[in-house]
């Protein structure tokens, strides 16, 4: 075990394991359901994996200052919710709203957490309240139709260009500037230097504060913008919607090698621990594992996968 | 080094002091105030208890009062294993999965409408041991392959809920023992016994963290884990057995869940979770581990039960509830957390 732990101490071999797991994870898939890698599943996969990966793309963000994000389910949902009930009304217009409702509770998030001083832990769990709380007033507790009028500026959200699905795009241009934000900004600089070590940062001379309430901003569109969406595929909005969605997605983050204290990882390794997670998903639907026991298969190899992908050598202490 | 804390402190100052901040350490300053902050949970809960009162006379009313602890029964029993890992500084996920474990082995063995069963109160030793096993299992893998409690628990909690889920078939299975069902139904002094259980459980719970080496232990560590191990704490031993008490605890609830719904079925853990994390960090507990414990999570259950309860004798849209709750523990949390100790706020 030890020297196991050893070999994969080397910093290029602890980066390469989640993508290793992934061609892993596909190879066992492809051999247990033979037609697993065609054009029209891999289409499926992605436009499953985009939502997830775009919350996911988020929480990364918050993860990568030291701290989480628990409000991103009820801020995509408020985000549903806003957007099948502004449709009718005001047309595609209800598009720029629902997520700028996303940028506001993301910035409500941050100035809680920093300015009352409250652990994000805390700080997301009760905005996270908050906004489910909003959602359900807004939608009057129930699940609301997008109806026909407004369908027609969401159908081209589920349509495909040359065959790859407008989701996959989506999430795709969302990751490409989440990764370009992250590598060649100040800001991404910033966060990095966060997350590494506080008191450094401040000494430093970086404004925490900012750079904090930037990343709970970003989280918060983010996860709108998933909701939206999310909104679009189900033709539907409601308060519930995303309610399964946030664990998995800080799931894709930490199987993706992200370290969950902060400082170390990224947009990328998020892209292969969403795929990760999603191919886990479907995988065990074309392998054939009985739908009642799909969660003990999802929860175990979820543990083997973060045993497998962990960095432990930038954790001080395992809490 | 000196050199580099004394310049470090000014800068820390300068960035961390806003008016509210100012204002903050204003009221909180000295031991007086110290004290203050430590019965600030407390406080908040009687202040909610008068302002219900004053608009509505009938939140006192005994049938009310019982009402209230009923509904604190099994809050209370799950809060109490929480707050242990909490203090460690970790944090259990697993509650949803233990608790709808410890309900499933109940409702199977105990006589029921599925299978022949008749094992009685076996099955609810059977139950609190399923449970107390998934704890030890969050130990086990937290400490040996060490993984962080949120992603060990995490995986736990999926494993726990997708077993009871599949050995249920994706169904309700009702409950018909009646001796167990009595805990929910029959009263003593009149209160359910449910709520006699939960009070022994709380006890139980502070025994262990007042009176025992574990409870000393799970606070040093949550305290200063490199700390602690070096005055000589097995930190694997007393993390594996503190997330084994948790599970007996989940197990505990999850028995008094079944025998109050009547059955277990896939839903039955549904929002516990994030209802015990609540309870506990409202009640003072800081989630940094090694500050507060389990006198402060009954204040912390009693406070979001009281105000559950009292929002609906106001008459308050339950779809605002939750955006109260919310606001509720921005300002428990606010008001109660040293922030003069806590210098990096996660």
């Amino acid at each position: 075990m030890k020297k196991l732990s050893n070999m994969f101490a080397a910093g290029w071999v602890q980066g390469a394991i989640p993508p290793a797991l992934l061609v892993l994870l596909i190879i066992v898939v492809e051999i247990g359901s033979p037609g697993f890698l065609t054009g029209e599943t891999l289409g499926l996969l992605l436009g499953n994996t985009a939502v997830l990966f775009i919350l996911a793309t988020g929480v990364t963000f918050v993860i990568l200052i030291g701290g989480i994000d628990l409000s991103i389910q009820a801020v995509a949902s408020l985000a549903s919710v806003i957007l099948a009930q502004l449709l009718p009304s005001i047309g595609p217009l209800a598009f720029p709203v629902a997520i700028a409702s996303g940028l506001v509770f993301g910035i409500l998030s941050g100035v809680v957490h920093v300015r009352l001083r409250v652990p994000s832990f805390v700080a997301t769990l009760a905005t996270g309240g908050v906004v489910a709380g909003m959602a359900l007033l807004f939608a009057q507790g129930r699940a609301i139709t997008i109806e026909e009028g407004g369908r027609l500026s969401t159908t081209w959200i589920n349509g495909t260009v040359v065959g790859v699905p407008v989701v996959a795009i989506l999430a795709a241009i969302v990751g490409l500037i989440s990764f370009m934000a992250l590598r060649y900004t100040r800001f991404g600089r910033h966060s990095l230097a966060v997350g590494a070590g506080e008191p450094a940062a401040l000494a430093a001379g970086i404004n925490v504060d900012r750079t904090k309430i930037i990343a709970f901003a970003i989280s918060g569109t983010l996860a709108a913008i998933a909701g939206v969406i999310l909104a679009a595929r189900l033709s539907s909005g409601s308060p519930s919607l995303a309610n399964q969605l946030l664990l998995p997605a800080i799931a894709a983050v930490i199987v993706g090698g992200t370290a969950i204290t902060g400082g170390l990882g990224g947009v990328a390794r998020t892209a292969v621990g969403a795929l990760i997670i999603s191919i886990v998903r479907i995988g065990m639907t074309f392998v054939g594992v009985n739908i009642f026991a799909e969660n003990v298969v999802f929860g175990a190899v979820l543990i083997i996968a973060v045993a497998i992908t962990i960095d432990r050598s930038k954790i001080p202490v395992i809490k | 080094m000196s050199i580099n804390s004394e310049t470090m402190k000014p800068v820390t100052n300068l960035e961390r002091t806003s008016a509210m901040h100012a204002a903050f350490s204003r009221f909180f300053q000295g031991e007086g105030a110290r004290r203050l902050r430590t019965f600030a949970p407390l406080i908040v809960l009687i202040v909610l208890c008068i302002l219900i009162t004053l608009a509505n006379p009938n939140f006192i009313e005994p049938r009310n009062l019982i009402r209230i602890a009923n509904s604190s029964a099994v809050p209370l029993t799950l809060a109490m294993g929480m707050t242990f890992i909490i203090l460690m500084g970790s944090i259990d996920l697993s509650v949803e999965g233990a608790l709808s474990v410890a309900a499933m082995v109940l409702v199977l063995l105990a006589s029921n409408d599925a299978n022949t069963n008749e094992y009685g109160w076996l099955a609810v030793i059977a139950a609190i041991a399923a449970s107390t096993l998934i704890g030890l299992m969050n130990g086990i893998i937290q400490t040996v392959l060490r993984i962080p409690s949120f992603m060990a628990t995490l995986g736990v909690w999926f494993i726990g809920l997708g077993t009871s889920v599949y050995m249920l078939g994706g169904s309700a299975v009702r409950l018909m023992d009646n001796s167990i069902r009595s805990l929910a139904l029959e009263r003593f002094l009149g209160f359910p016994f449910a709520v006699w259980v939960a009070l022994a459980a709380f006890g139980l719970a502070v025994i262990i963290q007042y009176h025992t080496r574990l409870g000393r232990h799970i606070l040093a560590i949550g305290g200063g884990e490199d700390v602690a191990e070096l005055s000589g704490v097995n930190l694997k031993r007393v993390r594996i057995t503190a997330f084994a008490v948790a599970g007996f605890f989940f197990g505990i609830a999850g028995v008094l869940a079944a025998a109050q719904l009547g059955q277990s079925n896939a839903v039955i853990a549904d929002g516990r979770l994030f209802a015990a994390v609540t309870a506990v960090v409202v009640g003072g507990t800081a989630l940094t581990g090694g500050e507060g414990g389990v006198l402060n999570t009954l204040v912390g259950v009693l406070i979001v039960t009281v105000l559950a309860n009292g929002m609906v004798l106001l008459g308050i849209s339950p779809y605002i509830q939750q955006t109260v709750q919310g606001l509720m523990i921005i300002a428990a949390v606010a008001l109660s957390l040293d922030r003069l100790r806590l210098k990096i706020v996660k």
